[in-house]
């Protein structure tokens, strides 16, 4: 099952580089650009894991639209330029779980979505890709039904591309999440768990090097 | 200490001191006056006696008898005209008194040598617990010589004058009291207008402009609390002036660093999608373009706003045919009119217009790009109208026209009526705020006025001459 994600956003360049990120990574995402129109499409259809919303929006404003979210038990994430802490305040206090701050990358993004989700219980945890499957909660991976095992260092390395699938992640995102500290220097112990990995679950051609930045699990 | 109180202290000190002064001196005045009046009653008594008693005497010729009967007549003629204070005496023997005491024990005539011309001595003192007054004078009659004295208590005059003093001097302490009283008040009422200003001048500094002295006196406090007032009026002023400027310019930065934000939210998106993410040859040509589309927008926001702030340097005023003017808006709003599948009419007299041709210009062109937008896709009739008559311009839609709340918000840095329909059209927010800056910087006045459904009239006077 993919995490849903409903967007709110008015800027059109904005919703789609937010959309476009989501879906690659393994999410399902609706967009809209009008506050009124959100609000009236969710009777019909509100099976959401979260909602991203602008606030300054045209029609129903995000904070009138968190209300329409909570009727349905639909986490909140704000996304605002607006940095003055007034607008903050009343969106956390009103039990949004988060919001992040134009410009933002996708990655922060990502990270504080994982977040919610994983704190509302509705996260995801099991991840694909071709006919491997890792489930994060019981930390086990299979290979056509059958089970691998990994090492600790390697069911994370994989973990890691499987969340940002599709997506770079640099070698220092790998070495601080994985082995947990800023890794400075040599990191030959990455290159050598990737090289596992991709013998254990044949993933040689998904696994693709990128020289100097890092790794990316692509499946498109 | 207040200076009231200074000034109250002083003022009822140089009144005790006066009437202090001026009291001892009545006192003084009057115990003298009424002593001397008593003392010269006395003396009168005791002459009258002594001449009536000497004359009385000479009357019986008392020459003629000898002896008893003799003393006898003294005795007589004397208690004709005694009374209670009178004595007689011959030598140290008394021959007739009322009295106890024995008067000349204190006033001895015998010791003649200062004796005075018209014979009369007096004596002043207590006597048994009594003040006395006596006066006395010989009388001679036959060769035999008689004292007669008058003898005075003038304890009770005594009395009278202690207690009078004792009344002038409750007197004038009341008198001081009550004058140091009104002096204390009228002081303080005095001092009250000073206390009243002050208390203003520490609102007014504690950030209060608003306050004002009321001291409701018209004297020489009046008018410096006038005065202070009309200088607490001029720093409201300014300080308005300048909290609504600094307020302007928070809208404006905030309104530049919102815009600012949203495409450069989208180009680092878009940016970070395609370095990162293994994307289709489609979805990398649409990242591409949004990039393209937000760059291109964000330059022609930057030279908004740069024109808005610039704008402050001098307007170099030259004489533009109405013609030229309106030809030149005619031209530059040719593209985006015709995008728009909208009709410039334009309009114009003989006149020449003393402005800034590029400027002017400008203005006229955000007020027709402005209007053009005033058409939603299914209007019929899509025309602006461009007046350019001496000193007056005008731009006419007949579109949707702009609700009532938001006309006095429209020459705002970022405002937009409709926001997600203006930015369709590409619009900042800046392009009336710049017509606005435009207008003020030649002196002009720009108005709107505007019917919901009927259509928009901006207006542009210049100033005469």
């Amino acid at each position: 099952m993919k995490n849903r994600i409903l967007i709110v956003e008015d800027d059109e360049a904005i919703a789609s580089a937010v959309a476009l990120s989501l879906r690659v990574a393994g999410y399902d995402c609706a967009v809209f650009d009008d506050g009124a129109k959100a609000a009236d499409s969710l009777p019909g259809d509100h099976a959401y894991d979260l909602a991203l919303l602008d606030i300054m929006l045209p029609g129903v404003d995000g904070f009138e639209l968190f209300d329409h979210m909570q009727t349905y038990h639909i986490p909140v994430i704000y996304m605002t330029a607006k940095t003055d802490s007034a607008s903050e305040i009343r969106g956390l206090r009103d039990g949004a779980e988060d919001y992040v701050v134009k410009p933002f990358d996708v990655q922060t993004l990502m990270v504080r979505i994982e977040k919610v989700l994983r704190r509302t219980g509705r996260l995801n945890t099991v991840y694909r890709v071709r006919d491997v499957e890792l489930n994060s909660e019981t930390k086990t991976v299979t290979r056509s039904g059958q089970p691998v095992y990994l090492q600790p260092l390697e069911f994370g390395v994989l973990l890691m591309l499987l969340r940002y699938k599709n997506m770079t992640v640099t070698r220092e995102q790998l070495m601080t999440e994985v082995w947990g500290y800023d890794y400075v220097g040599e990191t030959r112990v990455l290159d050598i768990k990737i090289h596992s990995l991709r013998k254990k679950l044949d993933l040689t051609d998904a696994i693709r090097t990128l020289p100097k930045l890092g790794y990316r699990l692509e499946e498109r | 200490m207040k200076l009231w109180q200074k000034a109250a202290a002083a003022c009822a000190g140089v009144l005790a001191l006066v009437v202090a002064v001026c009291s001892a001196g009545m006192l003084l005045y009057a115990r003298h006056t009424i002593l001397n009046s008593s003392r010269a009653q006395i003396r009168a008594k005791q002459r009258d006696l002594a001449v009536s008693f000497s004359e009385m005497t000479n009357y019986y010729r008392l020459d003629t008898d000898t002896g008893p009967v003799r003393a006898s007549l003294v005795n007589y003629c004397f208690s004709r005209f005694a009374d209670e204070s009178s004595v007689l005496m011959q030598g140290s023997e008394t021959v007739s008194s009322a009295l106890t005491i024995d008067p000349s024990k204190w006033l001895d005539l015998s010791e003649a040598q200062d004796m005075p011309a018209d014979g009369q001595r007096t004596f002043e003192g207590p006597i048994d617990g009594r003040d006395i007054f006596m006066a006395a004078s010989l009388v001679h009659i036959r060769g035999e010589e008689y004292a007669v004295y008058t003898v005075a208590d003038v304890t009770d005059v005594h009395r009278d004058l202690t207690v009078m003093g004792g009344i002038f001097l409750a007197v004038s302490l009341a008198g001081i009291a009550a004058g140091a009283g009104a002096v204390t008040l009228l002081m303080r009422r005095g001092a009250r207008p000073l206390a009243a200003l002050s208390v203003a001048a520490k609102r007014i500094a504690g950030g209060e402009y608003e306050v004002r002295a009321d001291v409701g006196t018209k004297d020489e406090i009046g008018a410096l609390a006038a005065d202070f007032n009309t200088m607490a009026a001029a720093v409201q002023t300014r300080v308005d002036e300048l909290t609504e400027t600094a307020q302007r310019q928070r809208l404006f930065i905030g309104g530049v660093n919102h815009e600012f934000k949203t495409p450069l939210t989208a180009i680092l998106l878009h940016t970070r999608l395609l370095q990162q993410v293994n994307l289709t040859e489609a979805e990398r040509a649409q990242s591409l373009s949004h990039i393209e589309r937000q760059c291109t927008w964000l330059e022609r926001l930057t030279q908004k706003l740069l024109k808005t702030i610039s704008l402050r340097q001098d307007v170099e005023k030259t004489p533009v045919p109405a013609r030229e003017l309106a030809d030149r808006v005619l031209s530059s709003t040719r593209q985006i009119l015709s995008d728009r599948n909208v009709t410039l009419l334009t309009d114009w007299d003989e006149s020449e217009l003393l402005v800034d041709a590029d400027l002017m210009q400008s203005l006229l062109v955000n007020l027709v790009d402005n209007a053009s937008k005033a058409y939603d896709p299914g209007d019929a009739d899509r025309t602006v109208r461009l007046t350019v008559r001496e000193n007056v311009l005008e731009v006419r839609d007949m579109g949707r026209g702009i609700p009532p709340e938001a006309l006095e918000r429209i020459f705002e840095p970022f405002y937009m009526v409709d926001k997600s329909r203006s930015k369709k059209h590409g619009g900042s927010g800046l392009g009336l705020a710049l017509a606005k800056q435009i207008a003020d910087a030649h002196g002009a006045r720009l108005d709107v006025t505007s019917t919901p459904g009927e259509g928009t009239a901006f207006r542009v006077e210049l100033p005469a001459g």
